[in-house]
Formats: structure tokens, C-alpha cells, sequence
């Protein structure tokens, strides 16, 4: 999870993502930041997060996206 | 009078009962919408002037077209704010319209206190309760004509502050009856709007129903990255009609939205024409929307706010290619452009010029801003039989020989970035305010669409971007901030910035290996 908060904190710096929640759903972060979030979460850790994943529930928390990254790692094999 | 009013009064005529506005939680009919018009209208119109500004801090819902119309029966014009921007932004904002009168819902009127406006604040919900006075309307129409202004929009300033374009009646309609002559909607119809309400492009999405009797829903901005949740709603009132920005058909092109084999994808609306404009659209993306969309027109268009909308159209008659350049087409009706060579003379086929406008859908300036106003709006220095006033867009162009313009770049450092205007020298003179600032270049990387923010000084990247974050709109916020011991330099000691150009677009390529 290290890595996706780097990522994130690189994304954003002005943004607590360890204590912010909702993060999609209050607009904290925006369309433009999960475009490029996507593709950063697709190099990283060589998965494809396809348009059925996009829901804000998945990407509100750090520890949702975290889930998600995991769960399609799990899906590849 | 010829006003986007008197379309406002004849659809409440003529469809009465049908829904004109769809939020996620509410609706309003095309009389619905008439009486909270008419009793915002009375109530702005018992204490204000004619042509003098009202703020409006509303938020995305179907009250706020209301409100703006409303303001419109008053004989004022509204100046759109969006209340989640930073304070500081929405300090310059106030400051630039100046307005006595502000208008905000409950859960927005803190914030316009916090941004400090310290005049007449008044509650949307209150407004709409007011007794409809018809000697009050009747008064103010009176004293306006179709050149009185109607709103005022905000875009970015090369000197720092937010510009305000200011827009009559007979602009708004000269855009709104060019474009319907080309998309031809009808009372079926239904527009699935992104616009953010504040912002040029929400004039099609608000005003088109009141013309054609059809409607509108307004897609809450959180869906604009979540495409599947995106096209469910554009799916459940099925929309027939979008006019977005070229991003925001890239967004969920990108994410993959059309991707998926045949009944895997996202659900697919009845769409009948999609319209998009603010900057060049990726063909590739273009192509998924065709591909998708096979039976619907696409439309590129092309134009300023300050030639209210869209001056220029092109239908794309097949599907995209990568190598394809897309022109922006021709002339709106109502709508003259052209092509300045650098004597100020018409270009010839094939030789790039700056593209100008003129015709009555032209603004009537920049608010309070003579200086700015006399710079760009100007008599046309090719005709030299009458005055005829132009606009200057400072975007290049060229005509090719079946007469339709191509886009040419920029003459100026502007760039179009997320369907938003930017002014590279409103970011960098913000950064220069911070302590130990030496020097600074902001510069667009198209391909990728990232801000770039090269700079010397003390300050930490951190430090820069959170600074930027707090005075900034979130999409002028550069993605990429470098602190460098010196800029590359051209042998008069000048910043040299075709080669800081070269540096970007390596350190951008080297980030991609690791």
C-alpha cells in the first residue's frame, strides 16, 4: 500500500489520504486525477482497471483502491 | 424583445407540464420553471437596477437555471460563481464583478461570506417563495434592449486576475439559433449535460430546451471519471444529445468505457448527435465514440467565450483515423470569420492568420476592463468602408481550398487544457507572490495534457503546489512542479524555452522506463 500512497501523494500533495475518506464521492479528487490515477495504478502494479471498476466505493479511501488493486492482482491468476 | 425570455415565456405556453430540468433529486416543467423565474425576477427586480450584476453562488441543481433567468426578468445579469472553488479565486471573482447582490443556497452561503462578500446576501429557497409582481417584470423589461447584457462569465487573465466576458441577449441567441439551424433538436430531444453550470459551455445544456421543448438532465460531476454510472444515467432518461467538452468524451474513452466485447461495455444511450468543442479532440478517441455510436452525428466545434459558445462547426462524415486532421470547419449562421495575415490583410488559402469574429454573438467586452476590451475587441482593419467591430482571437488559422478552417495554434502562451482556457502567466504570476521565488515558466506537454512547472528559489515543490491548491481552480493546479538550479539560457541571458521544452519532454519520458 506503500506504493499506491506515493503515487497518491505524488497525484496530490495537498491531500491527507490516509484520513480522508469519500474521496471520489465529495469531488476531493476529480476526473482528471483519476484518469491519470488509473494509469499510474495500471503501470505500477500490471493490472487493468476496466470501466466496471470505476465506482466511486472502490476509489473513496486509500484502503478501497488498495482492496480493489488486490482483488484484480488475485483475478490475473 | 429578441431574448432567450421570450423563449422562456413561449415553452411555458406551449409545454407547460413537460419536465425541462432533471437533477439527481428533482425535476421542474417548463411552468415551473416560468413562475421561479418570475419570482426571482420580482424580487431581484425590487431592489435592483437594470444592467447592474448579481452574483449567483448557487449549486448544481435545476433552481440555479431558474435563478439565472430570473435575474435575466429583472433586467440584470448574473455572474455565475462555483462556490468549491478556493477563496482566494472567488475573491478576485467578486472583486471583478462587483456585484451588491449575491444569491446562494443555504449550504453555499458561508462560503461567499468566507470569500468576503459583505453585501446583500440573499437565500435562493426564500427568492422562490416571493409573490410574482407583474408591474415589477413589465418595468424591467421595459428598460433593457437585446443588447443589454445578460450574463458574465469568467475565464483565465494573462495579468493575474480572472477576466470577466461580458454577454447580451442577442449574443446568446445569435450562438443558440446558429447552432439549433445544425443539430436540429426537437421536443424529444434530451441533453445529458456535464457543463459545471458557471462555465460557457452550460448555456446549450440550460437554454437549448426553452427553443426546442426538449429537456435536460444534469449529470452530477462525480460520475465524469465513473463511466459505467456516467451512461446508467444518461441511459435512464435517455439522453438523445450531449455538447461536452473534448475531454470529457476522452475521459471515458480512456478509462475504456467502450472496450468491452459486444454486451460487456457500458450501457449505451439513443444518442441522435454529440457535440464537443474546447480543444482538439484525440482521434483515437474519437474513433471509440464512433465505433460505439455508429448511427450518431458528431460535431466538432470551435470558438471563444467571447464569441458566446461556438463560432465554427465541422461534422465528422467518417470515422477518425490517427493521422486525421480535424478541421473546425465553417461559419455558425450569424457567425463571420476571418483570417488576418500578419499585414492585417485576408490570408489566402493555406496561409496562417489569427482567427477573428465578428456578427452580433459577439460579447460586449471584458467587464470594467476598457483596456483589455480595446486590445481584442477592435475595428476590423481590413474593411475600410464602414466600422465593423471584430474579435481578436489570438488563435491561429488557416483556410484550406474548399474553405474550411483548420486550427493553427496559439499566437500568445494560452493553452486549452481540460476544456478550460489557461493563461500560463495567471500561474506563474502566483507563484512569484510566494517568498524566495527567483524565477518561473509554466508550459502545457499537449500529448499528455500536464501542466508543467519549471522554477528557481527556496520554496519546496510541496510547498509551490499546496500554495497553488489554495488560490487556484483545480484545474489550473500543474501536475509536474521542478525546482532547478538554473534555467538553460539563449546567449542574451533570456530563459530559453524551446529548450526547457526539450527538458520536460525528457523528464517525462525518463519517468515513463522506471
Amino acid at each position: 500500500m506503500e506504493e499506491l500512497l506515493e503515487i497518491l501523494q505524488e497525484l496530490r500533495p495537498d491531500v491527507d489520504f490516509e484520513n480522508t475518506e469519500r474521496l471520489v464521492t465529495d469531488r476531493v479528487i476529480q476526473s482528471f486525477d483519476v484518469v491519470a490515477l488509473v494509469a499510474e495504478i495500471d503501470d505500477a502494479f500490471d493490472v487493468k482497471v476496466k470501466p466496471a471498476d470505476l465506482l466511486p466505493e472502490n476509489f473513496d479511501s486509500v484502503e478501497a483502491m488498495w482492496a480493489l488493486i488486490q482483488r484484480l492482482q488475485d483475478e490475473e491468476y | 424583445m429578441h431574448s432567450i425570455l421570450r423563449h422562456l415565456e413561449k415553452s411555458a405556453e406551449t409545454w407547460p407540464k413537460k419536465t425541462v430540468y432533471w437533477d439527481p433529486e428533482e425535476s421542474l416543467t417548463f411552468e415551473e420553471l416560468y413562475r421561479e423565474a418570475r419570482a426571482v425576477g420580482t424580487a431581484i427586480g425590487k431592489i435592483r437596477q437594470p444592467e447592474t450584476p448579481v452574483a449567483v453562488f448557487t449549486g448544481r441543481h435545476v433552481h440555479t437555471p431558474a435563478c439565472y433567468l430570473g435575474i435575466a426578468l429583472a433586467g440584470c445579469f448574473y455572474a455565475p460563481m462555483d462556490p468549491t472553488m478556493p477563496q482566494a479565486r472567488l475573491r478576485q471573482i467578486l472583486d471583478v464583478a462587483g456585484a451588491e447582490v449575491l444569491i446562494a443556497d443555504r449550504d453555499t452561503e458561508a462560503a461567499a461570506r468566507e470569500a468576503g462578500f459583505n453585501g446583500d446576501l440573499l437565500i435562493l429557497d426564500d427568492l422562490l417563495q416571493t409573490r410574482e409582481d407583474p408591474e415589477i417584470l413589465a418595468s424591467a423589461a421595459e428598460k433593457i434592449t437585446e443588447v443589454s447584457p445578460l450574463y458574465l462569465l469568467f475565464t483565465s487573465g494573462s495579468t493575474g486576475k480572472p477576466k470577466g466576458v461580458l454577454t447580451s441577449h442577442l449574443a446568446l441567441l445569435s450562438y443558440l439559433d446558429g447552432l439549433q439551424s445544425v443539430i436540429g433538436l426537437d421536443d424529444t430531444d434530451v441533453i445529458g449535460g456535464q457543463a459545471p453550470l458557471d462555465y460557457i459551455a452550460a448555456i446549450r445544456d440550460m437554454y437549448l430546451p426553452l427553443m426546442t421543448g426538449g429537456s435536460t438532465v444534469f449529470l452530477p460531476p462525480a460520475l465524469s471519471a465513473m463511466p459505467q454510472q456516467l451512461f446508467e444515467a444518461l441511459c435512464e432518461r435517455g439522453a438523445t444529445t450531449l455538447c461536452w467538452s473534448a475531454t470529457g468524451l476522452e475521459i471515458p474513452a480512456d478509462l475504456g468505457a467502450f472496450d468491452g466485447d459486444e454486451g460487456t461495455g457500458v450501457p449505451l444511450p439513443p444518442l441522435r448527435r454529440v457535440v464537443f468543442s474546447g480543444s482538439v479532440i484525440s482521434n483515437i478517441a474519437l474513433r471509440k465514440w464512433q465505433d460505439a455510436f455508429p448511427e450518431t452525428r458528431f460535431i466538432n466545434q470551435y470558438g471563444p467565450t467571447e464569441a458566446t459558445g461556438s463560432c465554427t462547426w465541422y461534422e465528422v462524415p467518417s470515422p477518425a483515423e490517427p493521422a486525421d486532421v480535424l478541421p473546425i470547419g465553417r461559419a455558425y449562421p450569424h457567425y463571420g470569420i476571418l483570417v488576418l495575415n500578419d499585414k492585417d490583410q485576408a490570408a489566402a488559402p493555406g496561409e496562417i492568420g489569427e482567427i477573428c469574429v465578428k456578427g452580433p454573438a459577439l460579447a460586449l467586452g471584458y467587464y470594467g476592463a476598457p483596456e483589455q476590451t480595446a486590445a481584442c475587441f477592435v475595428t476590423n482593419p481590413a474593411e475600410d468602408r464602414w466600422p465593423e467591430t471584430i474579435y481578436r482571437t489570438g488563435d491561429l488559422g488557416r483556410w484550406d481550398e474548399t474553405g474550411l478552417l483548420y486550427f493553427a495554434g496559439r499566437k500568445d502562451r494560452q493553452f486549452k487544457h481540460l476544456g478550460h482556457r489557461i493563461e500560463p502567466e495567471e500561474i506563474e504570476q502566483k507563484a512569484m507572490t510566494l517568498p524566495g521565488m527567483r524565477e518561473c515558466a509554466c508550459l502545457y506537454q499537449q500529448e499528455k495534457k500536464i501542466i508543467w512547472f519549471f522554477y528557481t528559489g527556496t520554496p519546496e515543490p510541496k510547498e509551490l503546489t499546496l500554495a497553488f491548491r489554495k488560490d487556484l481552480p483545480p484545474f489550473m493546479v500543474p501536475r509536474k512542479t521542478v525546482q532547478l538550479e538554473d534555467f538553460p539560457r539563449l546567449p542574451n541571458g533570456k530563459m530559453d524555452r524551446n529548450a526547457l521544452k526539450e527538458q520536460m519532454v525528457s523528464r517525462a519520458a525518463r519517468k515513463k522506463r522506471m
